[in-house]
């Protein structure tokens, strides 16, 4: 039985707390760990110890776990006890130092933390979260070079799983498997791995499988029916590797655009049908397509979107306030939309998004870095092109460069390559406008084009 | 220059060069030359600085010229932490190339 979102807002916000996993009745199946089951029972157990054996818990958590069972755990653990679990946008260890250090009252936990610590002790209470608490704080690229901040209340995530599991037609009573390749500490592995499992009553499968013959294995591993949670680019990937699948219910797609091609070809080849997720850290996922039958995008029943100062907001009863989007969209309606591409300052490079501002930000902090720039690729949707940057740093070298970025950003931003240059061709007033930029760049790249024909 | 100066454990065996050809082609790296990749060397981070998109690269390159699977397993930090350790294991696993 799926509930109507609207009322289940209202009886949640009625009752003051909502269960920690209302998806899941006595007995029910919430994680695939090492090789078995964990029920409900031993699921709260477990966090019952860690809550334990890892006090004092300061106010906030930075969840390190990769593990994604522990990760849920940890997760429930702190939200639980109504601290505050923050997810920065990497694991790029100056990113996290930076957070922590705005964050003083807080611990980071790994997975040798809670997996150090987890028995099979007694005690299985339900445990509640006041709707208000804020369960998490997760952070976006901000082009001010600083991270910004976007709260999640508990009775929000709980909502916005239930409208999700609506759309994605995910019920306890299917007893689906979800299998992931993404990060539970970014938005839509939050979303699909841990709050729908959570919430809606899925299987989640405790790994991350990587490899294309990793991802294949786990989901043999795993009960029918089964969800792959991925994106375009690991989806490519598992398309190469011209592997024999197991039966597949739904395909998962999201943090880039999916071609229709591509989605064609998973269709085909897995024998499955793909449903791409649209949304952003600051909203969490908020429309879904079938690829294959089309480009316009669906919102979620009781979002709604409309424009406003040239901008595309979305609001709706799981968002406290109107999100703007960065994305340029074209709208048909309230709750239908094209999307037409990216704030010139976002780049999304495998499925990662970041501000090109940022990152420059970073690169011109470094000591001995003079002047800089990235340079976004033109690359098609299926393909990982990396940034380019152009830097002035006359007492570094390039290696030294890319050392001193490597602590401040995603790796998947460092620059292949990077030049050194003498000066970047800025006007008087310091602009660099973006022809001169790609002239420049033509011509520092040219020499090697003609030396490799 | 002279390759019979060379201490003997930076010389690439052809199978070591062979992987060192794939990896520099499937991940286009310009300025880097195989024969010129130090086998002791890390893959990741630092060396020649791989990431995971790299290892997907190289995987989908290594199933399609040796016949098998890379998977991730204790052993697989081990598997990328050299050309050297690569190269070892395509020799241990390849089903043709």
């Amino acid at each position: 039985m799926i509930l109507d979102p609207a009322r289940a807002w209202q009886t949640a916000m009625e009752a003051d707390a909502a269960s920690l996993l209302p998806g899941h009745a006595h007995g029910a199946r919430i994680a695939w760990h090492r090789g078995r089951t964990i029920d409900r029972e031993e699921f709260l157990s477990h966090v019952h110890q860690v809550m334990r054996a890892l006090a004092p818990w300061p106010d906030y958590v930075i969840n390190l776990c990769e593990d994604r069972y522990l990760f849920m755990v940890a997760f429930a653990a702190g939200v639980a006890q109504c601290r505050t679990i923050l997810l920065p946008p990497s694991r790029a260890i100056g990113q996290i130092a930076d957070i922590a250090s705005g964050y003083p009252r807080s611990r980071r936990l790994t997975d040798s933390d809670v997996g150090g610590v987890l028995s099979n002790a007694a005690g299985s209470a339900d445990l509640e979260v006041p709707v208000e608490h804020v369960a998490a704080i997760v952070f976006t690229s901000g082009s001010t070079g600083v991270a910004r901040p976007h709260q999640k209340r508990w009775g929000d995530l709980v909502l916005h799983a239930r409208l999700a599991a609506r759309r994605l037609a995910i019920d306890a009573s299917d007893r689906v498997t979800i299998v992931a390749t993404v990060p539970a500490q970014h938005m839509y592995g939050l979303e699909t791995t841990v709050l729908l499992p959570l919430i809606a009553g899925a299987t989640v499968h405790s790994g991350r499988p990587f490899f294309p013959e990793d991802i294949r294995c786990a989901l043999a591993e795993v009960p029918e029916p089964r969800i792959l949670v991925s994106t375009p680019m690991h989806l490519q990937v598992c398309l190469a590797a011209a592997l024999e699948w197991p039966a597949i219910e739904c395909v998962i797609s999201a943090t880039a655009p999916l071609s229709k091609l591509l989605a064609a070809h998973v269709e085909q080849a897995l024998r499955t049908r793909v449903v791409e997720i649209y949304g952003c850290t600051e909203a969490g996922s908020i429309a879904s397509r079938r690829t294959v039958e089309g480009d316009l995008w669906h919102a979620y029943e009781g979002l709604t979107l409309r424009e406003v100062d040239g901008a595309v907001q979305v609001s709706g009863a799981p968002l406290p306030d109107a999100v703007p989007l960065t994305d340029v969209l074209r709208l048909h309606g309230t709750a239908t939309f094209h999307l037409l591409g990216r704030h010139s300052d976002m780049v999304n490079i495998a499925g990662k998004r970041a501000s090109l501002a940022e990152l420059n930000i970073r690169l011109t902090e470094i000591d001995g870095v003079v002047d800089g720039i990235f340079i976004a690729p033109e690359s098609s949707a299926d393909s990982v092109a990396r940034l380019v940057a152009l830097v002035v740093a006359p007492d570094l070298s390039e290696n030294e460069i890319l050392a001193a970025l490597a602590p401040r950003i995603d790796p998947i931003f460092l620059p292949r390559p990077l030049h050194k240059v003498e000066a970047l061709p800025r006007t008087d007033s310091g602009k660099l406008p973006k022809e001169a930029l790609a002239e420049f760049l033509a011509q520092i790249e040219a020499p090697r084009r003609t030396h490799r024909q | 220059m002279d390759r019979t100066e060379q201490p003997t454990d930076i010389r690439l065996s052809p199978l070591e060069l062979e992987v060192a050809r794939l990896i520099v082609e499937s991940l286009n790296l310009e300025d880097i030359h195989a024969e010129d990749i130090d086998p002791e060397a890390p893959l990741f981070n630092e060396g020649l600085a791989l990431d995971s998109i790299d290892a997907l690269e190289i995987a989908l390159a290594v199933s399609r010229k040796y016949g098998f699977q890379l998977r991730s397993g204790d052993d697989n930090i081990h598997i990328f932490s050299s050309l050297r350790a690569l190269s070892r294991h395509v020799n241990d696993n390849r089903s043709s190339g």
